[in-house]
């Protein structure tokens, strides 16, 4: 047959032109596989695919007694799919009437090429109210946790404050924020072709879990009756600002940390960010004539001086290394018990150089200056001691005044606790508990010794000389009627900082003392910065720590154990115990 | 002799590979469907499983197709032609309407497709016509087929089936190549003009602007692109290209599992192959395809007859055509217009014509071995 040989070119011909398909088909999922392929993957996954984060609700912050200071609400957040708009204009003009935001704002987020735009976060829940019985097109409402803190400016500069995203900022918020917040899970959402979100496979559904709570060692009533007084405080002495400190002796918990001017964690603006501080902790300042406590300590600790040693006062001018030490109170003859409670400076200096930078450095550092308390709240500072190797005779006669030395407040109600505490000091903290979301503890805070820089005899010895203090002494306005107690003033100047040198209009008023004598429960210390009214600490600091302390004691249920004064034959006056309140 | 067809002993070497790769394809085919659908819960059996029961119908009537003498097929063809007329007319009057197109004859809860069955008894009617006597002149040749082809195509385009009135064109010309034309030039012009159809419309289509496109596009087929400006081509390249070398594997595939590529199953389904297996596997896939066409081929050119060769060729490029321009357009360098991928596509009527065409390409080369009948 002839037909066989042109069939035969046929066949060729067909195969051949098939053959072309198939390398035409092939070429072409080349270029779209291999050349076009990161193009195409990029549309791919900005079409089906969306990172969130989700994250477990933050945890509560309690105080001692269980009361709230910090929780979590659900509020809504209020979002826009843009590509779903067909016209923006007049659902940014709705939006902007109900979030009080302006219109050509909104539109203009809502004009992006993007599936998921925000509009406006952790809106009030009335403006959410409103938006879900009137819902807009291209509009939703989302519930997502926010801060809220129910005392409002109470403890601020403690509890700090939580951000948007729920990051801890400050204090305990910031401190304590791996335990606070709740776990957090990125995940990449998958969007199908119709927009519902779908969750990737293989992701379980139990979602994260919450964060731990945390209990504080702060009592909330104390802590209101510590602002309120310091701020009447403040405020009548027309003062920049204030500290307030009550601590536990023996075990180194704070029970109120109050600081003045105060801020609102629950509407921050940016104005006020250097209120956010808490000075308590990070800043330092040079304590005054609070410090000889604790120079008398060193004193007393090394036998260099007893409570009965007699020093003259120069009559109130003494020279040191060029300089001129002046004593408010001039003094001739005077016991060292006198020097603290008279707070006389020339008494101080005298007993500074009689200890040497030696043994004062080493008493001064063991008492924790110098070094941070490792309470734990952000951003402590260690304060300054220098180098006793450099200390000079007039070296030692500022810091046995209280300057020359840079010291926190923490710092300072830390030692004056230790000398409360026999000698002990104890790591100063403000969490007592954390509990994990199913409320198993998986922290309880216990008492921690630091170290113990002075006996228990020589702390009962400055004990009694401080109650003199208060007594007889500078500090007679700390005096809580029905209790003893054991304090000191302090006055300092503070360097100006336009001149570099003491000003002679700027002070810091302090008191610090703690009560009762003979069995502390509370160590207080009043701060008041810059008063302009009276620049003493026994006149703008020590009637605030008495105001406290008459009304925390009773709230503790502190009994009274003061002697009551029976005059005796030889002048003598002895301590009758007066019974606490009476059987059950 | 039936015994002897269905020895199993008898399976040569080529049969082995013929139907390994069929088998091959059939399982990929299967595999994807179930990528896609098993997240849907659909009807008592899911896709995947009635796909199954589709291809066991297939294999019935690949088995039926097999044993019987082609010859006594052939003499059917008409009858067969006939009947199939008469399903395209009642698919017209009491069709199942789905996406514009009434395509579908309801049987039960099943659908049945009568112009998946057209394509392959045209195939058997040209064939007839060709080899019962030797045709002279270009009307005879050329005029006369396309008369009998006529009344389907008709029919088809009615519908609107616009990838099936192409598959008949296709099967008309490659058969008027093999069989018809005298002039060798005619019949390659023919047969290249329509292979490279689908490139050419490119070129020509791309120079169009959207709404003319748009506008002859719902002229000629309704069913497309409803709603969506290029939609379906588009997440079809996106979903091809996103596979990339090694693709996101097995259920892996995002815009096929979260339902942005649309009839993942059926038309679609070679871009849900590729955006799970990447380049690499759709290498592997087209040399499946690759390989079958080449060992039908080799049935083709060896058959002992006229009838065989000619059948063999028609179903070659039914099954050709279907799978360059099936992947041409997912790939979208072709217009979307609906031919399902053979053998892996989910649709009854689809596989069982499909594996019945096979069936008769190995009964034919079967039939070159039996000497005596």
């Amino acid at each position: 047959m002839t037909v066989v040989d042109p069939l035969r070119v046929r066949r060729i011909v067909a195969a051949l032109l098939l053959l072309a398909g198939f390398v035409i088909v092939l070429f072409r999922l080349f270029n779209l596989q291999v050349l076009q392929a990161g193009e195409l993957t990029l549309k791919a996954e900005r079409q089906h695919e969306k990172a969130i984060t989700l994250q477990g609700g933050r945890g509560t912050i309690y105080d001692r007694r269980g009361k709230v200071l910090a929780i979590n609400l659900e509020v809504p957040s209020v979002f826009g799919v843009p590509t779903s708009l067909e016209d923006p204009t007049p659902v940014a003009r709705e939006l902007g009437r109900v979030l009080h935001v302006r219109p050509d704002e909104i539109e203009k987020k809502l004009k992006q090429e993007r599936s998921f735009v925000w509009i406006a976060r952790k809106v009030d829940p009335e403006q959410g109210r409103r938006l879900q019985r009137r819902p807009l097109e291209g509009i939703g409402l989302v519930l997502e946790g926010r801060r809220y803190y129910p005392k409002g400016t109470l403890l601020s500069h403690v509890i700090g404050f939580a951000g948007m995203d729920g990051d801890g900022l400050e204090g305990i918020e910031h401190r304590y924020d791996s335990y606070l917040r709740g776990e957090k899970q990125m995940v990449v959402l998958q969007r199908d072709a119709l927009g519902r979100s779908v969750f990737p496979k293989g992701f379980t559904e139990q979602g994260p879990s919450s964060g731990h709570s945390v209990t504080l060692t702060i009592d909330e009533t104390i802590q209101y009756i510590a602002e309120k007084e310091l701020e009447e405080a403040v405020a009548a002495s027309r003062a920049k600002g204030g500290t307030i400190i009550v601590m536990e002796p023996r075990t180194g918990a704070v029970l109120a940390m109050a600081l003045v001017p105060t801020f609102d964690p629950n509407s921050l603006g940016s104005l006020y960010a250097d209120r956010w501080r808490n000075r308590a902790v990070t800043d330092v300042y040079e304590p005054g004539s609070t410090l000889k406590v604790l120079v008398a300590a060193a004193a007393l600790e090394d036998k260099v001086m007893e409570p009965q040693t007699i020093l003259f006062g120069e009559r109130g001018s003494m020279t040191v290394a060029n300089t001129v030490v002046h004593d408010h109170d001039p003094s001739g003859w005077m016991t060292f018990a006198q020097v603290l409670e008279r707070s006389s400076n020339i008494g101080a200096v005298k007993t500074a150089l009689a200890l040497g930078p030696d043994r004062l450095s080493r008493v001064l550092r063991a008492f924790g200056f110098g070094e941070r308390s490792e309470i734990d709240l952000p951003g402590e500072a260690a304060g300054l001691v220098r180098d006793s190797r450099s200390w000079g005779r007039r070296s030692l006669a500022s810091i046995a005044m209280g300057q020359e030395i840079g010291v926190t407040a923490v710092q300072l109600a830390t030692a004056l606790s230790a000398v409360a505490n026999g000698g002990w000091l104890m790591k100063p903290h403000v969490v007592a508990e954390i509990r994990d979301g199913k409320g198993k503890a998986v922290y309880q805070a216990s008492p921690q010794v630091r170290r113990q820089p002075i006996s228990e005899g020589t702390a009962q010895k400055l004990t009694r000389i401080l109650e003199g203090a208060v007594s007889r002494g500078t500090g007679k306005s700390a005096a809580v009627s029905g209790y003893r107690v054991a304090g000191k003033t302090g006055t300092a100047q503070k360097v100006d900082p336009r001149t570099g040198t003491y000003s002679t209009t700027l002070f810091i008023g302090s008191f610090v003392g703690f009560v009762p004598a003979e069995d502390p429960r509370l160590c207080i210390l009043v701060v008041i910065d810059e008063p302009q009214t009276e620049a003493w600490g026994g006149v703008v600091a020590a009637p605030v720590f008495r105001r406290v302390a008459e009304q925390v004691l009773p709230y503790l249920g502190v009994t009274s154990q003061a002697p009551v004064r029976v005059a005796l034959a030889e002048g003598e006056s002895i301590g009758v115990r007066r019974a606490g309140r009476a059987g059950p | 002799m039936i015994e002897r067809i269905l020895d199993v002993r008898l399976i040569d070497n080529f049969e082995w590979r013929y139907l390994g790769v069929i088998a091959a394809i059939l399982a990929l085919g299967v595999l994807s469907i179930y990528s896609i659908t098993h997240s849907v819960q659909a009807g008592r059996l899911p896709l995947y499983a009635r796909q199954m029961v589709w291809i066991l119908f297939g294999c019935a009537a690949f088995a039926v197709m097999l044993v019987a003498d082609y010859h006594k097929i052939a003499r059917l063809a008409y009858p067969l032609y006939g009947i199939v007329l008469v399903l395209l007319v009642v698919v017209l009057i009491v069709g199942k309407a789905s996406r514009g197109a009434q395509r579908w004859i309801p049987i039960g809860p099943f659908a049945f497709q009568p112009s998946e069955f057209a394509k392959l008894v045209l195939v058997l009617v040209l064939a007839c016509y060709y080899a019962k006597a030797p045709r002279e002149g270009w009307i005879q040749r050329l005029v006369l087929p396309a008369l009998i082809m006529a009344p389907g195509l008709l029919l088809i385009l009615k519908q609107p089936d616009l990838g099936s009135g192409l598959s008949f064109l296709a099967i008309y010309s490659a058969m008027v190549l093999v069989a018809g034309v005298r002039s060798k030039a005619a019949g390659i012009l023919l047969l290249s003009s329509l292979m490279l159809f689908p490139f050419a419309w490119e070129a020509l289509w791309g120079s169009l602007h959207d709404y003319q496109r748009e506008r002859i596009m719902t002229f000629v087929n309704p069913a497309y692109d409803q709603g969506g400006k290029g939609y379906h081509g588009l997440q079809s390249r996106i979903a091809i290209g996103s596979g990339e070398l090694v693709g996101k594997g097995l259920y892996g595939g995002t815009q096929s599992q979260l339902k942005f590529l649309p009839e993942g199953h059926t038309d679609f389904v070679f871009a849900v192959f590729a955006e799970e297996w990447g380049f690499l596997g759709v290498l592997g896939l087209l040399a499946l395809f690759f390989g079958l066409i080449m060992l039908s081929m080799e049935i083709a050119y060896k058959a002992k007859d006229v009838l065989g060769a000619l059948l063999a060729a028609g179903v070659i490029a039914m099954i050709g055509f279907s799978i360059v321009v099936n992947i041409g357009m997912t790939a979208g360098i072709f217009p979307i217009v609906g031919i399902p991928l053979p053998l892996m596509s989910y649709g009854g009527s689809a596989i069982v014509a499909t594996m019945a065409a096979l069936g008769l390409l190995l009964n034919i080369k079967r039939r070159r071995l039996t000497l005596f009948y």
